[in-house]
């Protein structure tokens, strides 16, 4: 059986002037961090070969991200496209997904990015893994796949741990543990001329509408507004390792320094 | 406008706008004011395929059409002008008429490293005494038994400085006049072929334009492009096309003035407000978005309709002039919103303002466009 690595993604929301989210194709873009759980997949794709699944959970708009990961190099694209999941919050998102997940076993490896770009949550990955009943490591830097097993490092607290996981296992990949390839021009005119984005609907899933979509979500967004942070200069007057000193002392007090 | 772009489009755009913020725009000024060919960019920039847009894939190109081709030039010379000229230059007028009129053995031979970026190309038609008047070219191509002898003095090459693959407008046959003109290829390196001093140029400093002098230089009869005295046709075939290029990226510098100008009335304060408050400024700045709009969708027709195989030679025509005039109209505004610093080095549109001013003038200038415009509005009416 070939390796499988399956790279949960998400098309971001680019753009919300005066706080409005309209989710359209040119206002959608690939989550940064999730870009770089992709780059790891294919860095170990061409280091021992298998397959590169991405799987996002999203409304139409999404598919042009999808592309963009199968011009990356991603085998296929699945994307979990129904009305029904309209509305979710992080859990039902992660319900989704690990159902979604359980569609395209056997699998061996599960990435995530740390976070995303526009809710910033960093709920989704450690969710699906509990969801799925897998081991997850967060925060990783740096990972190597052994015969029977996967020895991961992450930093954490100015310590670097170093675990041994079994397969099937998920982890969420660092920001700055790998820079993330360009897309390619040739790549892109595959991705959008010969091949396809798959979806899946509810129906496809194991799953009830109860547990997806707003129906399946236990928090709410009640509302939104834009926050302007007044900025405000501040003038210190003494001699210069006085003000060293103050500055370093207030520094301290926002929680800027150790 | 983007709404209105298919999704491969948008993310073409995406794609080419983030390797352009990322690597070119960084070193954008430098390699301008240092007149130096950014070839660790160029290396990067084959290798993601911008060296082979509409070249087939069969052939080791990206497989795209004429606008993702028309967005690509758009995104980069958005960035810098000289890189967008050195991508424009070789797609359109050394690598298209290598497709359209070269044999397979030749597409195989010259188009498959050129695509991947391993082999540059330029276009060598304009002469000390020839540019406009594409047909008073001196250069000749003498038959000698399997070979050409090729005599020529080509200036203001693009890409001249770095070229590999150039197509050398010369006459084949010096008694038959502008039907006499056929198209050989001279590479780099061969006996007689010299590459001139670059020229030291008030904009789009970073492409290394350069003549190219050709002294009894001997190639063979299979580099001929097309057939014998074909030449003008290919030069024009070759330049409808190359028009769409200067115009898309005449877009570009243009889209960069609107952009800079906005950014910098958004911070710059008189009378105790940003400058984005004074009616002058709001005026020149709806005029430049509306130009910088009118102008792209000229070059999105253009490029539509040469992707549908339809007839686009008045539509280049009509964008490259358009857009071209836009864009110096537009680097002119940028100036004067920023005032004395747009007039400074320390600014980016002091070095759009140079860079848009020959787009009015290469690849045809707006006069000879506005002849191409009025014959075909006159004979087609």
């Amino acid at each position: 059986m070939t390796f499988h690595t399956i790279v949960c993604i998400k098309a971001v929301v680019a753009r919300a002037p005066q706080g409005r989210i309209v989710r359209t194709t040119d206002n959608s873009c690939f989550n940064p961090f999730d870009r770089v759980a992709l780059e790891a997949a294919l860095q170990l794709k061409a280091h021992t070969g298998g397959r590169v699944t991405v799987l996002s959970m999203g409304p139409p708009a999404c598919e042009v991200v999808m592309a963009e990961a199968l011009a990356m190099g991603a085998d296929r694209a699945v994307l979990a496209c129904d009305p029904a999941f309209a509305g979710a919050d992080t859990l039902a998102t992660s319900t989704t997904l690990a159902a979604a997940i359980e569609t395209m076993a056997p699998y061996d490896l599960v990435l995530f990015g740390t976070r995303t770009a526009d809710s910033d949550t960093g709920q989704v990955g450690p969710q699906t893994a509990v969801a799925l009943n897998i081991p997850i490591i967060t925060g990783v830097h740096q990972f190597t796949c052994m015969e029977d097993r996967l020895e991961v490092e992450r930093t954490m607290d100015h310590l670097v741990e170093s675990f041994a996981v079994d397969f099937p296992a998920a982890l969420t990949i660092r920001p700055g543990a790998l820079q993330s390839r360009d897309i390619g021009l040739r790549g892109l005119a595959e991705a959008f001329d010969d091949r396809q984005v798959e979806r899946l609907q509810l129906a496809d899933l194991t799953l009830s509408c109860a547990q997806v979509g707003e129906a399946g979500s236990p928090t709410r967004v009640v509302s939104m507004r834009p926050l302007r942070q007044n900025r405000q200069g501040q003038f210190l007057q003494g001699e210069p390792a006085d003000l060293a000193d103050k500055l370093i002392q207030q520094w301290t007090e926002k929680g800027l320094l150790d | 406008m983007d709404k209105l772009l298919a999704d491969k489009h948008i993310a073409v755009r995406r794609s080419v706008r983030a390797f352009c913020e990322r690597e070119l725009r960084p070193i954008a000024a430098e390699i301008d004011q240092e007149a130096r060919f950014p070839w660790e960019i160029f290396e990067k920039m084959g290798a993601l395929g911008y060296f082979g847009i509409q070249v087939p894939q069969a052939l080791g190109g990206a497989g795209l059409d004429a606008i993702s081709y028309a967005i690509i030039i758009e995104e980069i010379s958005r960035v810098c002008g000289a890189m967008g000229l050195c991508v424009t230059v070789h797609n359109s007028v050394a690598v298209y008429p290598l497709m359209a009129f070269g044999s397979a053995q030749q597409k195989d031979r010259w188009v498959r490293p050129m695509a991947k970026g391993d082999k540059i190309g330029a276009f060598c038609l304009t002469e000390p005494n020839a540019g406009s008047d594409a047909g008073a070219i001196s250069a000749t191509a003498i038959a000698d038994g399997d070979h050409y002898i090729l005599n020529a003095n080509k200036v203001f090459v693009t890409n001249g400085g770095v070229a590999d693959i150039c197509l050398i407008f010369a006459r084949t046959d010096p008694a038959a006049g502008r039907k006499g003109i056929s198209v050989v290829v001279a590479e780099r390196g061969a006996p007689g072929f010299v590459v001139g001093d670059l020229e030291d140029l008030c904009g789009m400093r970073a492409n290394p334009v350069s003549s190219i002098r050709l002294y009894d230089c001997r190639v063979p009869r299979e580099n001929l492009v097309g057939k014998t005295g074909q030449g003008l046709q290919i030069g024009m075939a070759a330049l409808d096309t190359g028009r769409m290029g200067i115009a898309a990226q005449a877009v570009g510098i243009a889209q960069a003035a609107l952009e800079e100008a906005t950014q910098y009335a958004k911070q710059r304060r008189t009378f105790g407000v940003t400058i984005e408050n004074h009616q002058a400024i709001q005026m020149m700045i709806a005029d430049m978005a509306t130009q910088v709009a009118a102008a792209r969708l000229m070059v999105y027709r253009a490029a539509e309709l040469s992707t549908r195989k339809l007839a686009f030679s008045q539509e280049s025509a009509m964008a490259k002039l358009f857009a071209s005039e836009v864009a110096c109209k537009v680097a002119d505004m940028a100036v004067q919103i920023h005032g004395g610093y747009g007039y400074s080095k320390a600014y980016a549109v002091e070095r759009i303002y140079r860079d848009a001013r020959v787009t009015r003038i290469y690849e045809g200038t707006s006069e000879i466009h506005k002849m191409v415009i009025a014959r075909s509005v006159i004979q087609n009416s």
